[in-house]
């Protein structure tokens, strides 16, 4: 194969699939980046064998058309770092020529068929979901810290991602806190439903450059499929049991508060200093019109901050990980967050948007 | 790093030969003769204390009992009861918490005291010492050694000088005269093996440690060189800390004959556990790493351990914890057996709790919250009529080997 191309867009596209192809595996074939060139197109692929990326590059002048196996990294750093506009990638035998301008690099390949076929899928637009990519990508920052990090809880490591009713919602808990997030779509098919990685979802959201632009997903068996005007990313979905999130959901709550979601993030930052790692929380405690956190540690002392909100009732107080109750407010869409809970044991509901919910569970001291 | 202050302002007061001396006290007749506190020969026990006149014969603290009476066949062999070694060690205590907040026990009979601005109160740091030992044996007949120093090192090295009926007082200036002609091995962490080492060094004195340049000692052993090296100086800056946390609660037992039989291993087990369990909410602590520790009758041992989603002080969660830790240990003949729960905290730990009672592993499960507050109740009891008012029905028609001391069932 040779191609030109311009540097830039191949620099780019070069690291979106770079960012998914491991640096260290078993299976020495997936280190590498697959070249395709066709008539009219150079294509990039790669994967890690769970979520594989296939970039596209449009404006290029295809001299001979061909495959290659090249290495991902080497590739992806020596296109970065050259100065020139244009780039020619070209192969003979085992060796992939790189030159750009004055410069060039001679990197050895693998043969191609060594690449793993399941990589090489296409995108099935049949019955695919069409949505604004800007949404998509909003849906997956709502939800996405929420998942959880840690080993061993399999089914909590992916975002549950369902359609349904004109609907596409996606939740993501670790456990102790649940994000849910959801906006309207055009599409009458049937109910999809699917636990996404989380790796994946970021993925995607990754290659989504216009907001604006239309992106399409595919639901099928054991995999989601998204498509891009360049991209095309496949992730395998995760074979697992999410947790029946609707549950936990309080559905009535005795007490609601509403405070600047700005200043309540400030404040908790402030106490949470004093918190230590082994015991983090702070203590909410809400009356007429004031709220004070309270943050104490067995080591280091306490403190104590109050905000003006919006409350009426009896006063009454919650505990949380400040953690937790940073991360949502940090996505938190309005200026206003509401918070509504039943008593200091029962889960906090907060309202961070329109469609947008986020649960966490509270700590309790000698349970 | 500190170097030794010259103030003294540091005790360390150890009882001498406590449980045998407790013993004595309550037996005044059995004062002139060897002594000894441990479990039978027969059961295959080690010593536990021994006063003066055994140890002249070398009768030891973990020496086999077996040995000890081939050594002095006139030992008079005491079993212990710990109970009241308990209530003493608590009076003493007591006394030393009179003169200063700053009491790290180190074990029932022993613990280092920081008297450092106390002195306007009670005075300086050897009039206190001669103070409490003074109040010791008033309180309880009971005689102990005193180390007055700068530092923790110091103090304990010095109320070992003179022991029995010791009191020692190490100043600043007679340091090196003190410290100088000890062997290594009197050093907090020299070994037999460092002792060894730094014997074919050509160092056999704390004053030749202390003349060998730190690095040269830094390059030889490491981290421990460095901590060695600055207890030959004299330098330690380890404080007294009082409320010192417990890293972990166990209970482990050597039988009197080899155990193959598994069932009465967890049976074993079982017991064990139930007394870690009961230890730990009677200290307000709960775990969360539960250990089993197996020593096969050719002395190999292994431990097994397993790490919770969830800390408890429950004995079946302990139990069924040990019991699948006990699948793990290779089948064969076991001298001892033990359960230990480590990953302690204080029951008022706030704890992070769980959406989902199905999937969230990190919270106790419902069934544990329940059998928690029948736990309570159980305690209750206890308390009032002894731990084995409530026992497991399985257990009852087993009276004779729920200690595992019998042979297994044929």
């Amino acid at each position: 194969m040779k191609v030109l191309c311009d540097r830039e867009r191949l620099r780019e596209g070069l690291a979106l699939v770079q960012s998914i192809v491991p640096t260290k595996s078993t299976r020495p074939a997936i280190e590498n980046i697959y070249l395709a060139a066709t008539d009219d197109a150079l294509e990039l692929v790669g994967t890690d064998l769970e979520v594989s990326m296939r970039y596209r590059l449009d404006d290029v002048k295809v001299a001979e058309t061909g495959t290659a196996l090249v290495p991902g990294r080497v590739t992806a750093d020596f296109v970065r770092d050259l100065a020139s506009d244009t780039v020619e990638l070209s192969t003979d035998g085992e060796h992939l020529t790189i030159v750009g301008g004055a410069d060039t690099c001679t990197l050895s390949t693998t043969d191609p068929d060594e690449f793993p076929t399941a990589a090489l899928v296409r995108f099935e637009s049949t019955g695919a979901l069409s949505i604004q990519g800007g949404n998509f990508a909003k849906l997956v920052s709502r939800t996405s810290f929420a998942a959880a990090k840690e080993q061993g809880r399999y089914a909590m490591h992916g975002i549950l991602t369902l359609v349904e009713d004109q609907v596409l919602r996606m939740v993501a808990t670790d456990g102790r806190r649940l994000a849910v997030a959801s906006t309207p779509i055009d599409d009458t098919g049937a109910p999809r439903r699917a636990i996404v990685p989380t790796k994946a979802m970021q993925a995607m959201c990754r290659v989504i450059d216009d907001t604006l632009e239309q992106i399409s997903l595919q639901f099928s068996d054991n995999q989601v499929g998204l498509k891009t005007r360049a991209a095309e990313i496949f992730a395998r979905v995760i074979d697992g049991e999410f947790p029946r999130y609707a549950a936990v959901i309080p559905a009535e709550t005795s007490k609601t508060v509403e405070a600047d979601a700005d200043l309540m993030a400030k404040k908790l930052k402030l106490v949470s200093n004093v918190t230590t790692a082994d015991a983090r929380a702070v203590k909410l405690t809400v009356a007429e019109k004031t709220m004070s956190i309270r943050g104490r540690s067995s080591t280091s002392g306490k403190a104590e901050s109050q905000l003006d909100i919006d409350y009426k009732g009896e006063e009454a107080e919650i505990a949380f990980n400040p953690d937790f109750l940073l991360d949502g407010l940090r996505n938190c869409e309005t200026d206003l967050v509401r918070l509504e809970f039943n008593d200091r044991t029962s889960p906090g509901k907060f309202t961070l948007g329109e469609n947008y919910i986020y649960i966490v569970m509270p700590i309790t001291a000698d349970a | 790093m500190t170097a030794a202050a010259p103030d003294p302002k540091i005790l360390h007061v150890d009882m001498d030969a406590f449980y045998a001396s407790v013993e004595i006290r309550d037996r005044p007749e059995l004062a002139d003769r060897p002594v000894a506190v441990g479990g039978t020969a027969e059961g295959r026990g080690v010593i536990s204390a021994a006063n003066y006149p055994a140890r002249e014969y070398g009768v030891r603290s973990a020496l086999p009992t077996a040995r000890a009476l081939q050594l002095c066949p006139e030992l008079v062999l005491l079993p212990p009861d710990f109970d009241k070694y308990t209530t003493v060690s608590r009076e003493i205590m007591r006394i030393f918490r009179s003169y200063t907040p700053l009491v790290e026990p180190l074990s029932l009979d022993e613990a280092f005291l920081d008297v450092s601005g106390c002195e306007r109160l009670h005075g300086n740091a050897e009039t206190i010492g001669r103070k409490i030992r003074s109040d010791i044996l008033r309180e309880t007949g009971l005689v102990a050694s005193i180390g007055v120093a700068p530092t923790k090192f110091l103090a304990k090295l010095a109320s070992d000088l003179d022991k029995p009926d010791g009191f020692r007082v190490i100043r600043g200036p007679e340091l090196r005269e003190v410290l100088d002609p000890l062997p290594v091995s009197k050093i907090f962490g020299v070994g037999e093996r460092t002792a060894k080492r730094l014997e074919s060094m050509g160092v056999t004195t704390i004053g030749q440690l202390a003349s060998k340049s730190r690095d040269e000692v830094k390059a030889t052993f490491g981290a421990t060189g460095t901590w060695i090296h600055d207890l030959a100086h004299g330098i330690d800056d380890r404080r007294v800390t009082p409320n010192r946390v417990e890293k972990s609660h166990g209970k482990e037992r050597t039988f009197p004959e080899d155990v193959t039989d598994r069932e009465l291993l967890r049976r074993c087990l079982y017991d064990f556990a139930e007394e870690v369990a009961y230890d730990l909410r009677d200290r307000g602590l709960r775990g969360k790493t539960v250990s089993v520790k197996a020593r096969f009758w050719n002395f190999k041992t292994v431990t097994r351990s397993k790490t919770l989603d969830f800390p408890t002080n429950l004995g079946p969660r302990i139990f069924a914890t040990a019991r699948e830790l006990l699948e793990r240990v290779p089948a064969g003949p076991l001298r001892l057996l033990g359960v230990q729960v480590s990953n302690l905290e204080d029951v008022r730990t706030p704890v992070q709790t769980g959406l989902f009672d199905d999937g969230a592993a990190f919270q106790a499960p419902r069934e544990d919250t329940r059998l928690g507050r029948a736990t309570e109740g159980v305690d209750q009891l206890r308390r009032r009529f002894g731990r084995d008012v409530v026992r497991p029905a399985s257990l009852i028609d087993a009276p004779d080997e729920r200690r595992g001391s019998r042979d297994p069932r044929p």
